[in-house]
């Protein structure tokens, strides 16, 4: 495998025809083959049902959809990297996205609970937890039952449902992007709205984040 | 939803900013990021918002630690090899 290539001769191999292009490319699917196996290596618990010729299988598909993205995408190459390091991260994106699918194969919105809205109700239940003190455990009651109120009242229905999805059943985002037939940056977007109107309705309640995360902090 | 993750989520609440990068922003900012830090540079001085995304978004921010680690083995001339890694399946 040729890894010595500057980014000039990758760019420039990459775009040229014959002999040349086909031997860039193979280095360059080796190179994401490895990218994608290194990220597979580290998550095997997303494929608990399948065969390792499977998960190599799914490893190849996933090395292929890297280089087709990276050839579309040739011209967005700043060289503000090494062309490797760029081309990684279309592998390690593709290998995520494929690793958390696996992981969630199966299950739908309704099991993963997206029009259930009692993950909220049962967060709010009181910490009876041992290491929290009595008066611990009221005030942690108290602001966990303000932080359900701005969330009921003041984000939109789309805005509550992602990050309790997201934040109270740790659905992965991208699980949500392949139900949902959306993106990340729609769902970032959802959670960064959510996320500011709760900083503010908080506020609006007499409630300072951050005195909330000295109070917790306090408890840890 | 346990103490940890409760406090982290606040965390992400109090750094959340008016204006934030996207993921696709992200996605085009990390490798230079990542070869900042494997460096010896101050990347997050350099590329504060893509720091800031990272500690916001779980999956961008295990892209990045993923990057980051393959990189830096490669640094160190200690990356697994594609026969290595193929082994590791089971």
């Amino acid at each position: 495998m040729s890894n010595t290539r500057t980014n000039e001769q990758w760019l420039d191999d990459l775009g040229a025809s014959g002999a040349v292009q086909e031997a860039a490319i193979t280095d360059l699917r080796n190179i994401l083959l490895r990218t994608v196996l290194f990220f597979f290596s580290r998550n095997l618990g997303d494929f608990g049902g399948l065969a390792r010729a499977e998960i190599l299988h799914l490893a190849e598909d996933c090395a292929q959809e890297a280089l087709i993205a990276i050839m579309n995408h040739l011209s967005d190459f700043r060289g503000d990297s090494m062309f490797t390091t760029w081309a990684y991260k279309f592998a390690i994106n593709i290998a995520l996205t494929t690793s958390r699918r696996e992981r969630s194969q199966g299950i739908s919105l309704d099991h993963l609970g997206f029009f259930d809205d009692g993950a909220l109700s049962r967060w709010v239940m009181p910490d009876e937890s041992p290491r929290l003190a009595p008066d611990q455990s009221t005030m942690q009651a108290e602001v966990r039952e303000i932080i359900r109120e701005v969330i009921e009242h003041d984000l939109t229905d789309k805005q509550r449902h992602i990050l309790i999805m997201m934040v109270f059943n740790e659905v992965p985002m991208d699980e949500l992007v392949r139900q949902l037939g959306t993106n990340r940056n729609a769902i970032y977007k959802l959670l960064h709205d959510a996320r500011r109107k709760l900083k503010y309705g908080l506020q609006a309640r007499g409630f300072e984040v951050a005195e909330m995360l000295a109070l917790f902090s306090a408890q840890r | 939803m346990n103490q940890d993750h409760f406090y982290a989520w606040l965390r992400n609440i109090y750094e959340t900013r008016e204006s934030e990068i996207s993921c696709t922003e992200c996605f085009d900012l990390s490798s230079r990021f990542v070869e900042l830090e494997t460096s010896g540079q101050n990347a997050v001085a350099e590329l504060p918002q893509v720091k800031h995304h990272f500690d916001q978004c779980r999956a961008c921010r295990e892209e990045y630690e993923t990057l980051r680690d393959l990189v830096t083995l490669e640094n160190q001339d200690n990356a697994p090899s594609l026969d290595d890694l193929s082994q590791l399946i089971e």
